[in-house]
Order: structure tokens, then C-alpha cells, then sequence
């Protein structure tokens, strides 16, 4: 079978699916599917090749998951997921479960466990492929929970999931403003993982909690290789020494939201940076950036793209796909997709006039 | 009492493009709870995990909000008609 791309869109106005051939030099769009409504985010599944889970956020129905099995063509509604009666103690009531920020395979060993981060912050658990979902109380227990604070988007959101690729009970998660968080008995326990991140906007600016963390992603393939971007920084997971090192050299800032991490190489990782507060591009224009030794040093790439453009990405607005060499995507909140087919060097934009896009990930099959 | 519930907008899709329901009950939330019944799409859509009703939905009985009513504990009466309306709010 011929390998293939398929970029998901979720935007404010529903789910669009771009694919292209390998070459990726020709794109088709389709949808949009749940027209009007806001799609946070969606998510293929590799393990089983087929499979797609969608965070639709409508005002009025709720929110909701949907899930295909047959790469977008038919979809079913997934049952929510709930938070039991009584099981946040220091709630004022229980909690709704309000939005879906995110939704992550489990890792290849255990085929039908999905991931779904919500708001308010709490993970949900699938042993159905994304059908019906447990809330992980654990993390929800977690004694430090006392001192997340909401970010600025408004609420206290878990929007980032990163399975480690070399164990799957071990598994990373990123809150705004909660910091990331670490269970290594598949959900049972959790640990907050941020020694070394450092913000200067908080009282204590190494707080174990609190943290506001902004896009965090796991490499695909090598185990204990985590990158994030936060609100301050860039930062990569030093594994010997359980804690964050952080570079910025080359680099036009420390905020942004989007991360994408490098398919094949554990070193390399991308960045979309913006100008705070405004969270658009600087005066420079838009560009990515790219780290091929953890983050010491940064180089910018904007080949192709309009010079001095202001355009703002989203948290989940940038991914790679999984071919040699790989592509890089993000999209805008201005509805327009740039892609790169060769690692950055030269960009193409391969959409436009969509709906502002919220999430950008990649399925790539065959 | 014989009533009818009419779906406006996304509720009418929610329940497969179904705009107009007829139900036997005493009050609005026994009403609510056969519509259900009869369309299981519709129960995470018109309530959360806890019960209640989504902020985003206006229940009127006749011409009367529920909320100067009775509340969902309004009682109905034959010839009744409720209407979910998707709330219209925002504008970003």
C-alpha cells in the first residue's frame, strides 16, 4: 500500500482532513465534519490504522468525542466522559466535565487504551478505543492539585498527553496552570515532573506545582524523550537527572505554544515562537524553529512562508508526520495550513480560508 | 397529559433530524426524561453527568421560560407544547 498523508484540522467550525500522496506536493481537502462546531483536537490512532478520535466542544449539546473506524468516513458518538459523583473532595459540587483539549493513543502494547485530557483538568481513560472512559482519580488525588491555578484560557485544562514509547504505564501529562505530572504505574500514582522549569511571573518561580505548561509531546519511538514548550521556555527532558533543561540561543523569544518533535531524530524538535502578549509573530514574521541538539542552539526557517506575516499558532497547532524526510505542518488562527515536505527548509501553504484552526495533527498510513 | 416537545436547531439534529416529539407526562422533567427514552442521543446533550441541564438550553412550556415557571418541577397540561432552543449567545 502507497504511503499517504492525512492532516486533521480541527477548527472553530468543525474537522477538515487534507491528504496528499507522499510526495505531498498536492493536497485535497475534505469536510468539514460536525460543521460549526469547535474541534479542539483529533487524533489518529497508528496501532490500529484506522481509527480517529475527534474533541468537539459545542455550546449546546455539551461536549463530545467522536470516533471513526474508518478514517473519517463514518463516525460514532463515544459515551462521555463523567466525573462520579463525589469523587473531587475540595470541588464546591461536583465538576462537569465541560471540554475536551486532547485525546492520545495508549502506547502499541496496549491497542485499546486511549487518553483524553479535559477540562477542568482531570484524565480520562479508555479500554475501549475511546467508546467509554474512567476518570483517572489518581492524578485527580494527587495532593498538589490544591495549587493549580486556571490559565489563560480560562479554565484549569489538561491539554497535553505524552506516552512514553518505551513503557506503556508510563505516561506524561501537562496542565495550564498545573505543570506536568508523571505516573509510571499506568495511572495510579502521579509525581509532578517539573524540577529545573522556572517562571518569573510566579512568586515562587520553582514551584513543584503550578507551572504553566503549554504544549508538552513525547517522541513516537524512543523511549523517555519529552520536549515541551511553556510559557516560558523551551524545554527537553533530561532523563539521567529527572528534571527540565531549557536553551533559548537563536531563538527570537521564550513564548509560544506550539511543539512538534522530530519523527527519527530524539534531538530535534520545532517551535513556533510568539511575541507575548499580543501571541502573534514579532516583528521578524513567521517562521519555525528547529533545535537539533535539545534546545542548546535554535535556527530559524521561513523559505516560502509570507516575510514578516503576523500569524499566531495555536498549542496544537504544529505536528510532523512520520515519513523520510519528515514533514512539518501548522496551521493559523487566520485558517490558512503551511507545510514543508523537507524538515523545515522550505514551506508551502497547502490550505487556506478555513475556519481559525485550534489543533493540527497527522495521521500517516501505509 | 398529552404534550409535544419541539427540537429547534442542534437538538432537532441531535436527535437524527427529529424536530417534533409527542409525550404523556405529568411535568417537565418527567417529559424531558420520555423524550430521552425514546431518543437516547439527546440525554448527554440536554444534561451533564450530574443531571443537570445544559447552560446552553433555553426550556420554554408554551411562551414561558421554565425558569419563571417551576421550574423543571412545572406540571403540564394536555395540548402542552415545550421547546428546546439552542441558548443564542456570543458572537466572537
Amino acid at each position: 500500500m502507497a504511503r499517504s498523508v492525512a492532516l486533521l484540522i480541527g477548527t472553530r467550525k468543525g474537522l477538515f482532513v487534507l491528504r496528499s500522496g507522499a510526495a505531498r506536493s498536492r493536497w485535497r481537502t475534505e469536510g468539514p465534519h460536525f460543521a460549526g462546531e469547535p474541534v479542539y483536537h483529533a487524533s489518529y490512532d497508528p496501532r490500529d490504522g484506522a481509527s480517529i478520535y475527534v474533541a468537539v466542544n459545542q455550546s449546546w449539546g455539551g461536549p463530545r468525542i467522536e470516533v471513526s473506524r474508518d478514517l473519517g468516513k463514518t463516525w460514532s458518538t463515544a459515551a462521555n466522559p463523567a466525573f462520579p459523583k463525589g469523587a473531587v473532595a475540595d470541588e464546591d459540587g461536583d465538576p462537569t466535565f465541560q471540554q475536551t483539549w486532547h485525546i492520545e493513543p495508549g502506547h502499541a502494547s496496549t491497542p485499546k487504551v486511549v487518553w483524553a485530557g479535559v477540562a477542568p483538568a482531570a484524565l480520562f481513560r479508555s479500554d475501549d478505543r475511546g467508546m467509554t472512559w474512567t476518570l483517572v482519580k489518581g492524578l485527580t488525588d494527587q495532593p498538589t492539585r490544591k495549587l493549580w491555578n486556571p490559565g489563560g484560557a480560562g479554565s484549569i485544562n489538561l491539554h497535553s498527553i505524552a506516552v512514553d514509547a518505551g513503557d506503556p504505564k508510563r505516561v506524561a501529562i501537562g496542565i495550564s496552570s498545573g505543570g506536568v505530572y508523571e505516573t509510571r504505574d499506568g495511572g495510579t500514582t502521579w509525581t509532578p515532573r517539573n524540577a529545573g522549569l522556572t517562571s518569573a511571573y510566579m512568586p515562587d518561580k520553582e514551584a513543584e506545582a503550578g507551572q504553566c505548561i503549554h504544549h508538552l509531546v513525547a517522541h513516537p519511538t524512543a523511549a523517555n524523550v519529552r520536549f515541551m514548550q511553556a510559557h516560558e521556555g523551551m524545554w527537553w527532558w533530561d532523563e539521567a537527572k529527572s528534571r527540565w533543561d531549557g536553551g533559548e540561543a537563536g531563538l527570537p523569544g521564550n513564548y509560544g505554544f506550539a511543539a512538534a518533535i522530530h519523527p527519527h531524530d530524539e534531538s530535534t524538535s520545532y517551535v513556533f515562537p510568539l511575541d507575548w502578549p499580543q501571541r502573534m509573530t514579532n516583528v521578524l514574521g513567521a517562521a519555525v524553529y528547529r533545535t537539533r541538539d535539545r534546545g542548546k542552539t535554535w535556527k530559524r526557517f521561513s523559505a516560502g512562508l509570507p516575510k514578516g506575516a503576523p500569524m499566531e499558532v495555536m498549542r496544537e497547532g504544529m505536528a510532523t508526520d512520520r515519513l523520510d524526510p519528515a514533514g512539518i505542518y501548522f496551521g493559523t488562527n487566520a485558517g490558512e495550513v503551511w507545510g514543508s515536505a523537507d524538515e523545515g527548509r522550505s514551506w508551502e501553504r497547502v490550505a487556506a480560508y478555513l475556519p481559525p484552526v485550534l489543533s493540527l495533527s497527522t495521521a500517516t498510513v501505509g | 397529559m398529552a404534550v409535544t416537545i419541539r427540537l429547534y436547531g442542534a437538538y432537532g439534529d441531535f436527535a437524527g433530524s427529529v424536530r417534533s416529539v409527542a409525550v404523556d407526562a405529568p411535568t417537565l422533567r418527567t417529559a424531558l426524561d420520555a423524550l430521552v427514552t425514546l431518543h437516547p442521543a439527546l440525554r448527554e446533550r440536554l444534561r451533564d453527568e450530574h443531571g443537570r441541564l445544559r447552560d446552553h438550553l433555553g426550556v420554554y412550556v408554551n411562551k414561558n421560560e421554565m425558569r419563571f415557571l417551576g421550574g423543571e418541577a412545572t406540571r403540564v397540561e394536555d395540548g402542552d407544547v415545550i421547546h428546546l432552543i439552542p441558548a443564542v449567545s456570543g458572537g466572537r
